[in-house]
This record gives C-alpha cells, sequence and structure tokens, in this order.
C-alpha cells in the first residue's frame, strides 16, 4: 500500500500526457467511444439488420461499451512496460503500476461512459431489481480485464509479436461476441448457440451486464458464476504469470 | 540487517548481448536458453562487498568493468544469476537524474509523481516540497510543465528531489554533476550533509577528483570483478595504474 499514491499518480500522468493540449482534454475518452456507437449503430441498427431488439441503440451501446473496454485495455497495456522502459531500467518501483495504471484510466472511462448509457436506458426502460447485481459483474470484468492486461503487458515486454497479434485477434473477436445480436439471434443450432455463449470468455460479460442494465432481468447463474471464476481466474493467472517474469524487466525493455 | 548496511556476497550476473534475444515462449517458461550467437557478457564475477552503515564508498574501474550493474543489482532493478545483494533500510537509487518525468506536468507535480517513484507517501513529499523548489532554484519556473525546461533545469529539479528523499543508503550513478559549477558544488554539499546524517553512499564515478572529495573507501572494479577494495588514497593510485594515467 505504500505505493498507491504512485499508483494515483501514474493514473494522472497517463491522463495527462494522452490529453494534453486537447481543447477537449479528458472528455475525447468519452466521444471517441459515443461517435464509435454511432457508427455501429447505423452500421448494425439501420443498415444490416442483424437482430431485432426493442430500443436497439442501447441494446448495442451496453454490450459496446464492454467491448470497448475490454479491447483498449488490453490494446493500450501491450505496449505499456516498453514505452516506459527507461523508468524501468532506472528506478525500483512495483513494476505492476504500469499496465495497472493503463487499466484504470481505460476503467474510468468505461465507467463514465456506462453511466451516460445507464442513467437512459433507465429513464426510458426503467430499472429491475436484477441491478444489485451491477457492481459484482463490474467488478468481476475489471478483474479479467486487469488480469489479462498484465498477462499481455508482460509478455509484450518479451515477445514483441504479442500487440499485433493480439490487435489481430480483437478484430474477429469482436464479431463473434453478442454485441449486436445475441446468440439466439443468428443460430437455431443449440450447439453453435451454446459455443457462442460458452467458449467465448468475453460473452458472459457482455451479456450479464447487458441483463442487468438493459434487460432489467436475473442473467442465469452459471452466467454469473462464470464472470466471477473467470474473473478471479484470469486475475490470479495474470498476476501469477507477472510476478514470474518481471524480474527481468530492467534487462528485456 | 541494520539500516544503512550493504551486503553483496559472491554476486554474479552474466547478459544476453545478442541483439535479436528470438526467444519463444515455451523456452522462456521452461527455463531454457538458446544456443548459438555471441556468448553472454560476465558483467559481475563472485563480487563480494561489505559495507557498514555511514560509510562512503566510491566505485571506479574502466567502461564495462561492472558499475553499473553492480548498482543496478543492489538497487534490486536487475537480478543477481547466483549470490546476493542486500540494502538495508531504505534505498534511493540515483541511475538518472529526471527519469519517469511527466513532461506535461509542471514541476510541482513531477515532484509529487517523482516522490512516489522512490516509495514516498503523499504527506512526505508535501513535507519537503518547500525545501526541494528552493534547492531546485528554478523559482517560477517550478509552475510550468517541464517539457518546457532546459536540460540544466531538468536535472536540477531531479537532484533536488533526490536529495531530499529519506534514506538509509543512496546509490549514485554518475549524476553528480549536474548544472553550473555552483550548483554541482551544492550538490556536494548536499550529499556531505547526507552523509554526515549517517546515510550509506555507494558512487560510480569516472571523476577520480570527486571519488577522492567524497569517499573514504574505494573499490577498483575490473572485467567484473573486485581489483582492490581499500581507503580512498590508495584505492585511487591503484586505479591510475591500472588505467595507465598515473602522472608523476
Amino acid at each position: 500500500m505504500r505505493y498507491r499514491f504512485l499508483f494515483e499518480q501514474m493514473v494522472r500522468r497517463e491522463l495527462r500526457r494522452k490529453y494534453q493540449g486537447s481543447a477537449l482534454g479528458v472528455a475525447w475518452y468519452v466521444v471517441n467511444p459515443l461517435v464509435l456507437m454511432g457508427a455501429y449503430y447505423l452500421m448494425f441498427g439501420v443498415v444490416f439488420k442483424v437482430a431485432e431488439h426493442e430500443d436497439y441503440p442501447l441494446f448495442l451501446m451496453v454490450g459496446l461499451v464492454v467491448w470497448i473496454f475490454f479491447s483498449q485495455s488490453l490494446l493500450s497495456a501491450a505496449p505499456a512496460l516498453l514505452d516506459q522502459g527507461s523508468l524501468i531500467r532506472k528506478a525500483r518501483f512495483p513494476r505492476e503500476t504500469i499496465p495497472a495504471a493503463v487499466v484504470a484510466v481505460q476503467a474510468v472511462t468505461f465507467a463514465s461512459v456506462l453511466a451516460v448509457v445507464a442513467v437512459i436506458t433507465f429513464a426510458l426502460r426503467g430499472v429491475g431489481a436484477s441491478v444489485v447485481l451491477a457492481p459484482l459483474l463490474l467488478a468481476a470484468l475489471f478483474a479479467f480485464v486487469l488480469g489479462l492486461s498484465l498477462l499481455v503487458s508482460v509478455l509484450h515486454a518479451y515477445f514483441r509479436d504479442v500487440a499485433p497479434i493480439l490487435a489481430a485477434i480483437l478484430l474477429p473477436w469482436f464479431f463473434i461476441s453478442p454485441i449486436f445480436f445475441t446468440p439466439g439471434d443468428i443460430t437455431g443450432n443449440a450447439a453453435a448457440r451454446a459455443a457462442l455463449e460458452w467458449l467465448n470468455p468475453a460473452a458472459p460479460f457482455i451479456t450479464s451486464i447487458r441483463d442487468v442494465i438493459w434487460g432489467g432481468v436475473w442473467p442465469s447463474a452459471p452466467t454469473v458464476l462464470y464472470v466471477i471464476a473467470a474473473g478471479a481466474l484470469a486475475l490470479a493467472g495474470g498476476a501469477a504469470l507477472f510476478r514470474r517474469m518481471e524480474a527481468e524487466l530492467a534487462v528485456v525493455v | 540487517m541494520q539500516p544503512g548496511e550493504i551486503v553483496l556476497e559472491d554476486a554474479s550476473r552474466a547478459f544476453d548481448i545478442r541483439g535479436d534475444r528470438g526467444r519463444t515462449v515455451k523456452e522462456l517458461l521452461l527455463g531454457k536458453a538458446r544456443a548459438g550467437g555471441p556468448p553472454p557478457v560476465q558483467a559481475l564475477r563472485d563480487v563480494s562487498l561489505r559495507i557498514e552503515p555511514g560509510e562512503t564508498v566510491g566505485i571506479v574501474g574502466r567502461n564495462g568493468a561492472g558499475k553499473s550493474s553492480t548498482l543496478r543489482a543492489l538497487a534490486g532493478i536487475v537480478p543477481l544469476d547466483s549470490g546476493g545483494a542486500q540494502c538495508g533500510g531504505r534505498v534511493v537509487t540515483l541511475l538518472e537524474l529526471g527519469a519517469g518525468f511527466g513532461r506535461d506536468f509542471d514541476g510541482r507535480e513531477n515532484i509529487l509523481l517523482n516522490g512516489a517513484l522512490h516509495g514516498m507517501t503523499r504527506a512526505e513529499i508535501e513535507e519537503r516540497m518547500d525545501a526541494i523548489i528552493a534547492f531546485s532554484e528554478l523559482g517560477e519556473f517550478i509552475g510550468v510543465p517541464v517539457k518546457t525546461y532546459s536540460s540544466g533545469m531538468y536535472v536540477r529539479l531531479g537532484f533536488a528531489i533526490a536529495a531530499h528523499i529519506p534514506a538509509d543508503v543512496m546509490l549514485i550513478d554518475e549524476v553528480l554533476a549536474v548544472g553550473d559549477e555552483a550548483f554541482q558544488r551544492k550538490c556536494e554539499q548536499r550529499i556531505a550533509e547526507r552523509v554526515q546524517e549517517g546515510v550509506t553512499l555507494v558512487l560510480v564515478s569516472h571523476d577520480a577528483a570527486l571519488v577522492e572529495r567524497t569517499c573514504e573507501r574505494v573499490v577498483v572494479l575490473d572485467g567484473g570483478s573486485v581489483a582492490f577494495d581499500g581507503p580512498a588514497l590508495e584505492g585511487m593510485a591503484h586505479y591510475h595504474e591500472m588505467m595507465g594515467t598515473v602522472t608523476a
């Protein structure tokens, strides 16, 4: 906990470094995802109607903010240790503060955009009792993203192929994730549906968070257990690998 | 281990010098090294040192003798292949001044960030804020982003922060020659004050006069091993002899 203040300072520096000198400043963090959502809505809600859902823009947005948080965190965490190479070679401090600060910045954006989307959704569609699960689901999502970010950041420091591979994987991953559809919309085949729902670790997060915010229904018990397990596993695994590989960071970055 | 005490025991460390490390995930996880390419460079070879609290030790030697590796091992930045490196108490490492400054942060914000990097809490830094600003002689520039600073101002701020961090051990690598002559003198004075307070000092430098002024004890490294360890005057004589720069 001695380094809690360092973590705070790193988050501030990260925010400042990105948006200092731009007119909208930190607001870009919120504007970008909103613009992206508008574009996806045009594409999947108006041009290609993949699925019919009530208040489709909101349906889409809840899934999209979760995905953007997930993918942007991983993409910005991957090169983070290399970017801070000079610091790692010259000073001793807990290395995990670097990827953690990157994820924290993304989490702040995510929370603000999600709050906007949630307020609009609740105003138009009402609030379900299941919303009490939201903090638990979001905590699990954060653990999941943080764990994977620790993993990709330390792997990328050793193997510079990790970031491009990640970028290549995330693109198709987006299209098979239930963001602009539910698995039931695109296939009647039970096996294919189960695969879309369970083999993609991002899917249960998107589905359950959408259930409590957009749907106003309780997510299925297996889904909730899945996200908790996935969050715990990713964080434990990511932290363990980070710990194992961090010693030589000052030599490799 | 007492605060301020430093122990290096049979410390060894080799560095892989292949430009293309070309390791695979599998090799890394299994801990296997790849064959081929130039052999690793042995930066430290069974180095043993015992430094008592409050001692002032200069480490000298030719380029590549293992001076910086010793310091980085002591600082815990680079792990050893074998042997042990331990420093008692709070360690402040000065390998590069201003490393980690946020270029868009102003001087004051960078004091907070840099202090935090050295493990200080907000309260500890705030307490020393005024002293640091006064020492840096930056005046009103303390409130503008450091990207507008001259390189001299940049390192002055870096040194001012480091010089005020509570420490039992200070590890310094060639960063005392900061700013103009007057400021350099001030830096040396500040270091001397810290030594008076009982801080253990380990200084790596090529500046023989500085080492003689600052350190009581000198360790000469050669090819990653200790070639001499003793009083500063004899140590520097040994060093000059080794370098072939003896002046009659």
